[in-house]
């Protein structure tokens, strides 16, 4: 059942919805129709209606709150790209202990490498001078074993070994 | 970068209002498709297409001009931010306005207000305009009486308990539909056209009580409970 305020009327709560679409015109014919008849038929219902549409009249007085400025779109743009420009720099500024940190890896990595490759090729130099040498001169490396006579077992490798440490 | 296509950039501004929503709702769903895959230009047409609505519904919660700008603008930089997460299951515009709304609770939380807080009454000369602007049934004219009329009308609706407020404003200042405001407010369409209209009786209260209290209103008030 509907109840009256102080000062207004309050409409039957099954009714309450109905009469808002009517407000706003939404209603189809036979709906608006019925709704005027139960305002007809009831006190509450006519006067809450009343009273809801003195609240559209008062209400558009004011009219719609003021709108953006022509350069708005313009200053929301420029807006995001700063913000793009911070998160950019701050993603950067996240990893920069990590990138130096790789790049100092990366140059030590280069450097022993570096070192390597030319000591190995200094070697490789080295080696190949000495058996150069060797060939020229008609002489073996003391440490290589002849290979016309190999040693036939433990003994003899120990005599080669004694013989070659007198001939010294 | 790729551009807006040029058709879809001219219907917007030279016809706005002649675009049924339908084919509005399907360049927003190519607008943000194009400003997912990074077309600035896209999402610049995007702001300027919802600007207008967007400042209507912050302006219609905050109801304090010298915000809402920022707080427009600071919308529209989070849906940029999320856009490449928005799945247009929705509305872009309604994704939109929920975003805003979040955002005007964000700022009065932090601001740590009520959207308006009015201390002063209203005076009897205020009233005594209202009522005769009330009477003719015209807007008022020039830009300082409308700012003046809504000064009165924003302190008569602080009165009103915070959703109401917002419901009327956004209803019948700001121009939202029944069906936009259930879906910006995450409420039911039919929850949202009982509580406007209970919201409609108790504003009508607090002008009558208004009038009633600088004795504008006696003689009607008698005449209308008679019927």
């Amino acid at each position: 059942m509907a109840t009256e305020t102080k000062f207004g009327y309050t409409a039957c709560a099954k009714y309450e919805a109905l009469l808002e679409d009517y407000l706003d015109g939404a209603l189809e014919l036979t709906d608006a129709k019925s709704a005027e008849q139960h305002c007809r038929d009831c006190a509450n219902c006519r006067g809450a209606l009343e009273q809801a549409a003195s609240s559209v009249r008062l209400l558009r007085l004011a009219g719609p709150s003021v709108g953006p400025g022509p350069a708005f779109a313009r200053t929301v743009m420029a807006r995001i790209r700063a913000a793009e420009q911070e998160r950019s720099s701050e993603r950067a500024g996240f990893w920069q202990p990590l990138v130096s940190l790789g790049w100092r890896f990366a140059a030590t990595a280069t450097l022993v490498l570096g070192a390597l490759v030319s000591y190995d090729a200094g070697w490789g130099r080295h080696a190949q001078r000495n058996l150069a040498t060797a060939r020229l001169t008609g002489t073996s490396d003391i440490f290589a074993p002849d290979p016309a006579n190999p040693p036939a077992d433990r003994d003899e490798v120990l005599m080669m070994v004694a013989e070659t440490n007198h001939g010294k | 970068m790729a551009d807006v296509p040029k058709s879809m950039a001219a219907s917007a501004q030279a016809l706005p209002l002649s675009l049924d929503r339908k084919r509005k709702k399907e360049e927003d769903r190519e607008l943000v498709r194009l400003s997912q895959d990074g077309t600035e230009a896209a999402f610049e047409e995007l702001v300027r297409r919802h600007q207008q609505r967007v400042f209507a519904l912050v302006g219609g919660i905050l109801r304090r001009p010298e915000d809402v700008e920022d707080v427009a603008q600071q919308v529209f930089l989070k849906a940029y931010l999320g856009i490449k997460r928005f799945d247009q299951r929705a509305a872009f515009s309604t994704w939109l306005y929920k975003i805003a709304v979040n955002e005007c609770w964000d700022y009065l939380r932090k601001k740590k207000v009520r959207p308006l807080v009015y201390e002063a009454d209203l005076s009897e000369e205020q009233v005594s305009r209202l009522d005769g602007i009330v009477s003719a049934d015209r807007p008022p004219e020039g830009p300082g009486a409308r700012a003046e009329t809504r000064e009165v009308l924003d302190r008569m609706l602080a009165a009103l308990p915070e959703q109401d407020r917002q419901l009327l404003v956004l209803k019948e200042m700001e121009g939202f539909s029944v069906q936009e405001l259930a879906e910006i407010l995450d409420l039911n369409v039919n929850t949202v056209k009982v509580r406007l209209f209970r919201a409609r009786g108790r504003i009508m209260d607090v002008y009558r009580r208004r009038m009633d209290s600088s004795g504008k209103l006696a003689g009607s008030r008698s005449t209308q409970r008679k019927g």
